[in-house]
């Protein structure tokens, strides 16, 4: 029974800052995605909690103990290598049993546990093999087990299924899923998978440039991005950003416009806007609608039909460009002018500093 | 035409080959044969007679068994060297493929100067008195082990390299102290440099003939190589037993190589990780 909290948790490298002062509290039994691009220290975090990597500042608390200081073995933590990391040497069985037997388990209470383990992943027939004969998914599971066998209070994954096919990778999420629920367990996952932090996730922490961007529901992040970063960064295809200023202000609708939108009304509370504010509108490709009258309009670019939807390349008048995915199959001729339109309530604002306005 | 060329250098690669390393070794076998008389005329004749037997018995008894003394001599100083050399130079050797200090460029130094700088014997001998162990086994071993250490070193700091940190990492997270990291994940993996580590040493150390005569005086002390002395001096010497004492003192290390050979285990690491 842990929760996690993370309190201005600092890393550098000599004078390079990694980690910014990271807030953070999970509780326990929660699945969390740590997402961000390259470099933005997902992993270095994910490693801090580890006990990898030493903390510079902060305080890291497992449970009810601070651990900054504490062995990695000490913490009540297992994790799962992006490699898998099999010791090579050793049978699976070994592999799996290799903490318990450092923590001088008995061995009849050892072999239960390890084929206790085996069991929950179905990888029983695969004991004796050793690590060479196994393939890929197979090895994600022995890795995995060697986990669950060290019935951990946080499981921490560092991208564990980016070394694995696309159907495998669908397979292994469902299966980290039911985990999840089979084992009750904190568990905290790195990724820049979008779509796997969307479906494991209880919360998805986005972080860039080793500050976090924001933190909450995969959902609420999709519909309510804090800022501009995270609201580039959920979602695919990648919103549609443009300059704009708002051009009058009525009731609970903002109407905004810029060099390529014309009175593009966005539903949202009123007093959070006033006429001639600089702002920044976002659209996300899937909300755009063809509307003869609309107020986005472009010559159409590349189209890729898909048969169940089309996405459409819009070049605007400043020359800036924007995807449009269309419901259906849309036979639009590269060169032909597009009008779209966008429900007010699905637009997003963001002020001059790049923050998001609460839209209705 | 070029088939034939290739044909008749492959031959002459043979032949050569033969001269050099099979030609004299038949002629050693040969003498192993031969009584004194024969043996003084030092030819490649076949042996009149059938002493082989005769032979051995003599060089094993001579001077009191001296010949049992110094395998068990050589035998204790061989393995006990590569046993230390493998466990040393390999921790040496991990921990500086490791850890990034800014000692390691010291460190690095005092190998390779440990390699080229040629050891100078009198003060060995002086420093070895001063701390009593001159010509005893356990001085004789350190001695090995100091001017073997900065090669075996430098063939594991190269071959940790290739081990995934990430194995390291794993085994710390599943609570294995340093030792246990060391001695159940690392060194395992370092079976293939391990095997080349003890044919290279233990055929070196064995064969060793200068270190034991500087360091090791004394006839209780023999060492194999220092026997061949016992057959060999200026005035008269017993070829027939000079060769038989060579063709035994030559097995131990043929079969060393001979039974590691088998087990050059290539790609232990796979499996490892991805891929």
């Amino acid at each position: 029974m842990a929760g996690l909290e993370l309190k201005q948790l600092r890393k550098s490298y000599g004078k390079v800052e990694v980690i910014k002062g990271v807030d953070l509290s999970i509780e326990h039994g929660e699945f969390v995605v740590f997402v961000g691009p390259s470099g933005c220290g997902k992993s270095t975090l994910l490693r801090m909690i580890a006990g990898l990597e030493d903390i510079t500042g902060g305080e890291l608390v497992i449970g009810d103990r601070v651990v900054n200081a504490v062995e990695p073995r000490d913490r009540g933590i297992a994790m799962v290598f992006q490699s898998y990391a099999l010791y090579p040497h050793m049978t699976v069985y070994d592999n799996v049993g290799f903490g318990l037997k450092l923590a001088r388990t008995p061995k009849d209470v050892r072999d239960q546990k390890i084929r206790e383990a085996a069991r929950i992943l179905q990888m029983e027939h695969l004991l004796d093999r050793k690590p060479s004969q196994l393939s890929g998914g197979q090895r994600q599971r022995v890795a995995i087990g060697r986990a669950i066998v060290r019935q951990p209070e946080v499981f921490l994954f560092d991208e564990p299924l980016s070394n694995l096919d696309a159907a495998l990778r669908v397979d292994m999420r469902m299966e980290i899923s039911k985990l999840h629920n089979a084992l009750d367990a904190t568990m905290i996952y790195v990724t820049h998978d979008q779509v796997e932090a969307m479906t494991l996730a209880d919360k998805i922490v986005v972080l860039d440039g080793g500050v976090v961007q924001q933190v909450g529901a995969p959902i609420d992040l999709y519909q309510r991005p804090a800022n501009l970063f995270v609201a580039g960064f959920i979602g695919s295809p990648k919103m549609n950003f443009v300059e704009v200023s708002a051009d009058k202000v009525s009731g609970d609708t903002v109407h905004v416009s810029g060099p390529d939108v014309v009175g593009v009304p966005v539903a949202m509370p009123a007093g959070q806007v006033r006429p001639g504010d600089k702002l920044t509108l976002g659209v996300r490709p899937h909300d755009l609608v063809v509307a003869p009258s609309g107020a986005i309009v472009g010559r159409v670019g590349l189209v890729e039909r898909l048969g169940n939807e089309t996405i459409v390349n819009l070049e605007l008048p400043s020359g800036a460009s924007w995807l449009a995915v269309l419901d259906g199959d849309q036979a639009l001729k590269r060169g032909e002018s597009l009008a779209l339109d966008v429900d007010p309530a699905k637009a997003l604002l963001f002020d001059a500093n790049g923050q998001g306005l609460t839209t209705a | 035409m070029k088939k034939r060329t290739s044909i008749l250098g492959g031959a002459a690669a043979i032949a050569a080959t033969f001269v050099v390393f099979v030609v004299p070794f038949i002629f050693i076998i040969l003498m192993t044969f031969k009584d004194r008389q024969q043996s003084a005329l030092r030819d490649f004749s076949w042996p009149t007679g059938f002493h082989l037997w005769d032979n051995v018995v003599e060089v094993v008894k001579t001077r009191n068994w001296m010949m049992i003394t110094a395998f068990i001599n050589s035998s204790i100083i061989t393995v006990v060297s590569v046993t230390l050399l493998v466990i040393f130079a390999a921790m040496v050797g991990y921990v500086l493929a490791r850890r990034k200090t800014r000692w390691n460029g010291l460190i690095e130094f005092l190998i390779l100067a440990g390699l080229m700088v040629p050891p100078a014997v009198v003060p060995t001998i002086w420093l070895l008195q001063g701390l009593t162990l001159f010509g005893t086994l356990h001085g004789m071993i350190l001695i090995e082990v100091a001017y073997n250490l900065p090669f075996s070193i430098i063939l594991y700091r190269a071959f940790v390299a290739t081990i995934p940190r990430d194995l390291d990492e794993a085994a710390i997270i599943d609570g294995a102290r340093p030792l246990d990291v060391f001695f159940r994940v690392v060194l395992p993996l370092l079976w293939p440099v391990t095997v080349t580590n003890i044919v290279v040493q233990s055929v070196g150390i064995f064969n060793d003939f200068t270190n034991p005569l500087y360091y090791l005086p004394g006839n209780a002390n023999a060492t194999v190589q220092l026997t061949l002395y016992n057959f060999q001096s200026q005035f008269s010497t017993a070829y027939n037993l000079l060769f038989t004492n060579i063709l035994l003192i030559t097995i131990p290390p043929l079969l060393v190589f001979m039974f590691f050979n088998r087990q050059i285990v290539a790609g232990m690491t796979a499996g490892a990780v991805k891929g």
